[in-house]
C-alpha cells in the first residue's frame, strides 16, 4: 500500500476525491481512513496556486513541525483529530492540515506562517494518533507524520 | 520482571503528556527507541539529564529514533515540565502507578513521592531491549555518547541498507 493518500483543496473546499477540481496534495493516508469523525474542522494552511510550494528541507519547513511536536499538539489536546503536511512530490511541501473538534485554536496554527490558513468544516477525516517526536523527517518520502520503514 | 539486554519490555499502556492513551510499541512505530524512567519533575537531577536529553533532541529528530520518558507526573504536570525543557518528545504519565511495581522500577528511598527511580533502555522496534541503565546515582545514567552508540548498534541490526546498497 502505498504511504500516501490524495487530498484536493480549490481554495474553499476538500475532498477525498483526487479527480475533483483543484488542487491535489499528497496526505499522510492514516487520515483519511476510518471511522471518520463528523463535524470536524479543517485547517487547511495551503493555497490552490500551484506554484506554492517550499522545498521539505528548508528551514522554516523543518521548524514548523518542530513547533507543531513542542507545542501546537498540545495545545490542541484532545480536540486534535489528525495533522498531516501536504506534499507534492519527493521533495516538495505545499502546505498542511489540522483537523480538530473545534476551530477555536486554529489562529495559533504553526502551519500558518508558511501558507495561509482556510477553515473548512468537514466529515472526512479519521482520529490518528499524534506523531510522538522528535522525529520531524519522512519515511521514504510520505508525507510527514506518516510512513514508516519497512520490517 | 527481567528488564536486561535480550529480554522483551513491557508494552507499556499509559495516558501521555496530552491525557491521550497511548502504547510504547505504537510510540517506537518501527523505530530504535531510547525508554528512560525518571522520578519527577521537582527533582533536580531529573531537570539537569532532561534538558541534556532535550539538546540531542536534535539528532533524533533526524536518525529515525525515538524517545519517551515516563514519570508517575500528571500529564497536565508532565505538559507544563516539557514545554519548559523545550522537549519534542512523548512523556507517559504513571499516575496511577500501574506499571511501577510490575516493572520493579520504585524509587524505595523516596517516601514522599513514590516515583520511578531513574533508569534508562535502549530498544529496539519490537521493544527488546538493548542496553539497560541504572540511574540511581546520576553516574550511572547513560551518557548521550552512549545513546548514541545504542542507536547506531540497533539501527544498524534493524536497517537493511545501513550497508550503502549498490548503485
Amino acid at each position: 500500500m502505498r504511504p500516501f493518500a490524495y487530498l484536493v483543496f480549490d481554495g474553499e473546499r476538500l475532498t477525498a476525491d483526487a479527480h475533483a477540481p483543484g488542487r491535489r496534495f499528497r496526505v499522510d493516508e492514516r487520515c483519511l481512513g476510518k471511522p471518520r469523525a463528523a463535524g470536524a474542522y479543517a485547517h487547511v494552511c495551503a493555497l490552490p496556486d500551484r506554484d506554492a510550494a517550499l522545498r521539505f528541507d528548508e528551514p522554516e519547513v523543518q521548524q514548523v513541525r518542530r513547533d507543531a511536536l513542542q507545542h501546537w499538539i498540545p495545545l490542541l489536546g484532545a480536540d486534535l483529530v489528525c495533522l498531516s503536511t501536504f506534499v507534492l512530490d519527493a521533495s516538495r511541501y505545499g502546505g498542511a492540515v489540522t483537523v480538530a473538534r473545534r476551530p477555536d485554536r486554529f489562529a495559533d496554527d504553526p502551519f500558518a506562517r508558511l501558507f495561509p490558513g482556510t477553515v473548512v468544516e468537514t466529515g472526512i477525516f479519521a482520529e490518528v494518533p499524534p506523531p510522538p517526536g522528535p522525529v520531524i523527517e519522512r519515511y521514504a518520502g510520505a508525507p510527514w507524520p506518516g510512513g514508516r520503514f519497512a520490517g | 520482571m527481567d528488564l536486561g539486554p535480550g529480554s522483551s519490555f513491557p508494552d507499556l499502556d499509559l495516558p501521555d503528556h496530552t491525557g491521550r492513551q497511548r502504547r510504547l510499541s505504537e510510540l517506537a512505530g518501527g523505530d530504535p527507541l531510547c525508554l528512560l524512567t525518571s522520578r519527577g519533575w521537582w527533582c533536580p537531577k531529573e531537570q539537569r539529564y532532561l534538558r541534556e536529553v532535550a539538546r540531542v533532541q536534535d539528532e533524533f529528530e533526524v536518525a529515525y529514533a525515538r524517545i519517551v520518558v515516563v514519570s508517575i507526573d500528571p500529564p497536565e504536570v508532565q505538559a507544563a515540565f516539557r514545554a519548559g525543557l523545550g522537549a519534542r518528545f512523548t512523556f507517559l504519565s504513571d499516575a496511577e502507578r500501574r506499571w511501577l511495581p510490575r516493572l520493579g522500577l520504585a524509587e524505595s528511598t523516596d517516601t514522599l513521592h513514590d516515583p520511578y527511580r531513574p533508569a534508562g533502555f535502549t530498544l529496539f522496534p519490537d521493544l527488546a531491549v538493548h542496553r539497560a541503565y541504572n540511574g540511581y546515582w546520576f553516574w550511572g545514567r547513560a551518557t548521550m555518547e552512549e545513546l548514541r552508540q545504542d542507536m547506531r548498534a540497533i539501527t544498524r541490526q534493524i536497517r537493511s541498507d545501513w550497508e550503502v546498497p549498490a548503485g
